[in-house]
């Protein structure tokens, strides 16, 4: 079985081995063309599910920085929003898909690297060098 | 069972409450998330990948408060990120303590020894400390050589304080159960209540996607480890949900049973899986589309899942609201669970240095100690 798998059935859940990861999208400075409704919402549905910052462009020329972290689809874009956080601002922000007037994604991807095997390569490393107290830091938040 | 008879008695009374209203969606654990940040960078980690200004973020205890208010679980999980890393925690935990409600403060322990003289011992507060495993196995698992020796540390000092302790772990793909079983000795050993654990859940934002196990790997590494039990290990769980892991029994997830409420609201459907957000509790419970979720639904994203968050709630409330499951949690409580079956996996099973991941698995014994 692979990830491309859309249901199983209970006789297959039960019998799975290792479970198929997910293939993660590079998305990072991607910017869509949306060209039309459809494309707005897939791009933006991809928008809910990175784990970076975008920049909205509105159809006002304003634009913004955002972490979209929820989205609302309806059978309008009038009645459809992305909910976001700004970074300079405490609250959270919602703003319609039918002001969108374009979309990038300019944030780097948070969930991008860090691979085990990256870190097994790194750490044998620096054993072999006799180095002490190695380890991984949080990355800087400033 | 490690979880002291005032707890028992708080939750069975909730859960037959519940049954006698008719209540068929209620939650038991509040997993509280204050913050994202977090002082380990542990590879391969799917949970806190954000930006700077949100991990920069945390609620508020007013608004922990709300949200466990209106939710109304006996038992609240505060998980993160690293909840210690939180300035106003003590409040937070004080406030939760004010309300009678249960918590397990999971925590990597970094801080724990600094931070205990803020806390005062309670039988409503647990510090659940996070150790993956003996002390090469789990700096490995958390990237960080002397994490376990700080961790233990923490552990030892919270214990001689008075403190409730509890360990928990997560299990991947190349888990050595004879090692996992001398860590149980290890941990109980340093006087804690109990240990937690559970197997990884493949988080679709995790960096590597190949190291979580599916069911039938799952049951054979927890039949392996949790058979042919010591008296001496206890477990801060379910009698019957350690039974689901092992395989002797089945739930259905119910993922309302232990929700997940963070800075971005009430997350949909569950704490694993990321698929929006409700403004309430009420709105998670009824505008989520939970015919969607679980086994049953034959979701993918759902298949690997056999995490405390969706199973151990009907493990529970199986326990405390039907006979049936009552006399098999008093059964489990006390059984040692042995089983010859399980001896020959740990013979199976070599041991092996952290960064050479070992299978477990042994073709020609696929399934075959599936009894679910």
């Amino acid at each position: 079985m692979t990830a491309e798998v859309l249901k199983y059935t209970r006789e297959q859940v039960e019998a799975l081995e290792i479970a198929p990861g997910t293939e993660s999208e590079q998305l990072e400075g991607w910017i869509p063309e949306l060209a039309d409704e459809a494309e707005l919402r897939q791009a933006l549905e991809k928008a809910f599910g990175y784990r970076g910052d975008v920049t909205l462009t509105l159809k006002n020329g304003e634009r913004i920085e955002a972490f979209i972290f929820d989205r609302r689809t309806g059978a309008t874009l009038g009645d459809s929003w992305v909910h976001y956080f700004a970074p300079n601002a405490p609250e959270k922000r919602k703003v319609s898909y039918a002001e969108i007037a374009r979309l990038e994604f300019t944030g780097k991807d948070r969930a991008a690297g860090k691979h085990w095997e990256d870190w097994v390569k790194k750490f044998n490393e620096k054993k072999a060098a006799g180095e002490k107290n190695i380890g991984l830091l949080p990355d800087v938040l400033d | 069972m490690a979880i002291p008879i005032s707890q028992m008695w708080t939750v069975s009374t909730y859960v037959l409450k519940k049954k006698l209203s008719g209540n068929k969606r209620y939650p038991l654990v509040l997993m509280l998330e204050p913050l994202f940040r977090c002082n380990l960078a542990c590879a391969g980690c799917g949970k806190v990948q954000y930006p700077p200004h949100i991990l920069k973020k945390q609620l508020t205890p007013e608004e922990c408060f709300a949200a466990v208010d209106e939710c109304g679980a006996p038992m609240v999980s505060l998980p993160g990120g690293e909840p210690l890393l939180h300035p106003q925690i003590v409040e937070i935990v004080n406030g939760l303590i004010a309300r009678k409600k249960y918590i397990y403060l999971c925590t990597n322990a970094l801080e724990l020894k600094r931070r205990l003289p803020e806390f005062t011992p309670s039988k409503y507060l647990t510090f659940s400390v996070h150790l993956d495993g003996q002390r090469e196995h789990h700096d490995f698992s958390v990237c960080r050589e002397g994490g376990y020796d700080i961790a233990v540390e923490g552990i030892k000092e919270a214990v001689k304080r008075g403190f409730r302790v509890t360990t928990n772990a997560t299990f991947f793909d190349g888990t050595e159960p004879n090692s996992v079983r001398a860590f149980f000795d290890e941990v109980m050993a340093m006087g804690v209540e109990g240990i937690v654990l559970s197997p990884g859940y493949s988080y679709e934002k995790a960096p590597d996607q190949n190291r979580f196990m599916g069911r039938a790997r799952v049951r054979r590494l927890f039949r392996a480890i949790l058979s042919n039990r010591k008296p001496e290990r206890k477990f801060n769980m379910s009698p019957l949900f350690l039974e689901f892991l092992m395989g002797d029994r089945n739930y259905d997830c119910i993922p309302w049973g232990m929700p997940a409420y963070n800075i971005f609201g009430w997350q949909r459907p569950c704490y694993l899986l990321q698929e929006g957000y409700a403004n309430s509790y009420k709105e998670l419970l009824e505008e989520t589309k939970w015919e969607e979720y679980g086994v049953p639904s034959g979701n993918p994203k759902c298949a690997n899942c056999m995490v405390s968050c969706g199973y151990e709630a009907p493990a529970v409330i199986d326990g405390f609201g039907t006979l049936k499951g009552f006399l098999g949690m008093v059964r489990g409580t006390f059984s040692r669970y042995p089983d010859a079956h399980a001896l020959k996996l740990l013979d199976e099973a070599a041991p092996h240095g952290p960064s050479s991941l070992v299978q477990i698995e042994d073709p020609s014994h696929e399934l075959e100690e599936t009894r679910a």
